[in-house]
């Protein structure tokens, strides 16, 4: 019915633009906002996403937004999407986050989730580099508030 | 919780500029939970103040409860829970919770957050149940209830019992726990013995239940193995054997289920006896299914 696709510019905060078909942009809840808000100018500039990110969030938005792609198809594009280094699945969190496309920030959230699990305390302050800042009196504290959770 | 985790992963961060698993703000962080187990979200707690206070967090626990929570405490006698966090009230569940005169218990399974339930056989009614010469009780480490009601010798053999519980909606199984023959300690080791032990292989026993909403399950058992008197080859002697009586599906947790159940062997014709009767369990169905299977991994 519509005559004419609509594109949008987006503009990352190191200042590449990506020019995108609107009906893929409003993916994001965020961009979809200010479409319908008519604050649209010609560039929307996203001041917390960078260009790297942007490119993946853009790739995962068009292979979901593909017509006709099957279920297992798009399991497997999810598969391969978040096997990327922990830097660059917390930049997507955050940008998923800011964009506001629960579909995606649930999907990575998952992930994260995935590298967490069966991992003990020390293993994951090793592979997360997390500090362990707390008091030995401390430390018994918190094994003491949970231990009902191993019993 | 403040607004990020950063404060205390910061190295990682400004190593190389790129986010970490420290500048995720609280809502993707509860996202995260979203998926891990409690045993897990506890164990992140120990790994920095932040993750602690990410672990505490309500909103984290509030997904981890059974939806009507505040209508389990409400059954309770306890109000020993006022003030609790979240947290503090799914660990306060998590742990057996004594009612109706301390004879049922009912506690969410740590890992599903889902509602387990075990009824005592002294929470049930025994047909000539006060006759020491048919029923008796003992003590034993073996029932969580530390008390299992033994069948000496009767005709008329009927247990039964009932519950009314505001069951969160789900698929429940009902089992009764029961074993042939009477066992005590003896200089540390477990002695059985079946001198009481007969009839049970002469009919089925009948298992069934009821639900306040009309539904009905039955199921028939053999307690016993005729013409195996040789215990290690009898595999019905020697152990407790859960008997699972149906299933029954609660799709509403308001009004409160209630359901019926029983264990009879009415043919008088024949006498039985040397049985001991545990509990009742109520368990959602694929929880126990994965824990017959030995799946669950922190066991």
């Amino acid at each position: 019915m519509s005559s004419s696709t609509k594109f949008l510019t987006l503009k990352t905060n190191d200042k590449e633009e990506f020019v995108l078909d609107e009906a893929i942009a409003i993916r994001s809840q965020t961009i979809k906002n200010m479409v319908e808000d008519d604050c649209v100018s010609n560039v929307i500039p996203l001041p917390n996403v960078d260009s790297k990110t942007m490119i993946k969030v853009i790739e995962y938005w068009k292979k979901h937004s593909e017509e006709g792609i099957s279920k297992d198809k798009l399991m497997d594009f999810d598969k391969a999407f978040v096997k990327v280094d922990q830097s660059i699945l917390y930049a997507l969190i955050l940008a998923a986050n800011f964009l506001n496309d629960a579909e995606m920030l649930d999907m990575i959230c998952q992930e994260v989730a995935n590298r967490i699990k069966g991992k003990t305390p020390e293993e994951i302050r090793k592979e997360f580099n997390i500090e362990n800042d707390f008091t030995p009196e401390e430390e018994e504290e918190i094994r003491n508030e949970n231990v009902w959770a191993f019993e | 919780m403040g607004a990020s985790l950063s404060s205390l992963t910061e190295n990682e961060s400004t190593a190389n500029g790129r986010p970490g698993l420290g500048d995720i703000p609280e809502n993707c962080v509860a996202c995260v939970f979203m998926y891990l187990t409690p045993p897990e979200i506890c164990n992140l707690a120990r790994l920095n103040h932040a993750f602690r206070g990410a672990a505490s967090s309500d909103s984290v626990w509030d997904s981890k409860l059974p939806s009507n929570y505040h209508h389990l405490l409400d059954v309770l006698p306890q109000r020993i829970y006022e003030g609790f966090s979240k947290k503090d009230i799914f660990a306060f569940l998590s742990r057996p919770v004594p009612f109706d005169d301390g004879n049922k218990e009912v506690w969410l399974d740590r890992i599903s957050g889902r509602i387990c339930m075990s009824i005592s056989t002294k929470a049930m009614l025994i047909t000539s149940g006060e006759d020491r010469r048919h029923w008796n009780w003992f003590p034993t480490e073996e029932s969580r209830f530390h008390v299992v009601a033994y069948c000496q010798q009767v005709w008329w053999f009927e247990v039964s019992g009932s519950v009314k519980f505001p069951f969160p909606p789900d698929i429940y199984t009902l089992t009764f726990r029961v074993r042939l023959g009477k066992f005590y300690k003896r200089l540390g080791r477990r002695v059985c013995n079946f001198e009481h032990t007969h009839g049970w292989d002469l009919g089925p026993v009948q298992y069934e239940l009821f639900t306040s909403d009309g539904q009905h399950a039955v199921s028939e058992y053999s307690l016993d193995d005729s013409d195996q008197d040789d215990t290690s080859a009898n595999l019905k002697r020697g152990d407790w054997i859960e008997y699972k009586v149906g299933e029954f599906i609660v799709s509403r947790s308001d009004p409160a289920t209630e359901v019926r159940f029983s264990m009879k062997q009415i043919d008088c014709t024949h006498s039985k006896g040397g049985l001991c009767i545990d509990s009742v369990s109520i368990t959602p169905s694929d929880l126990k299914a994965r824990r017959s299977k030995g799946v669950s991994k922190y066991q």
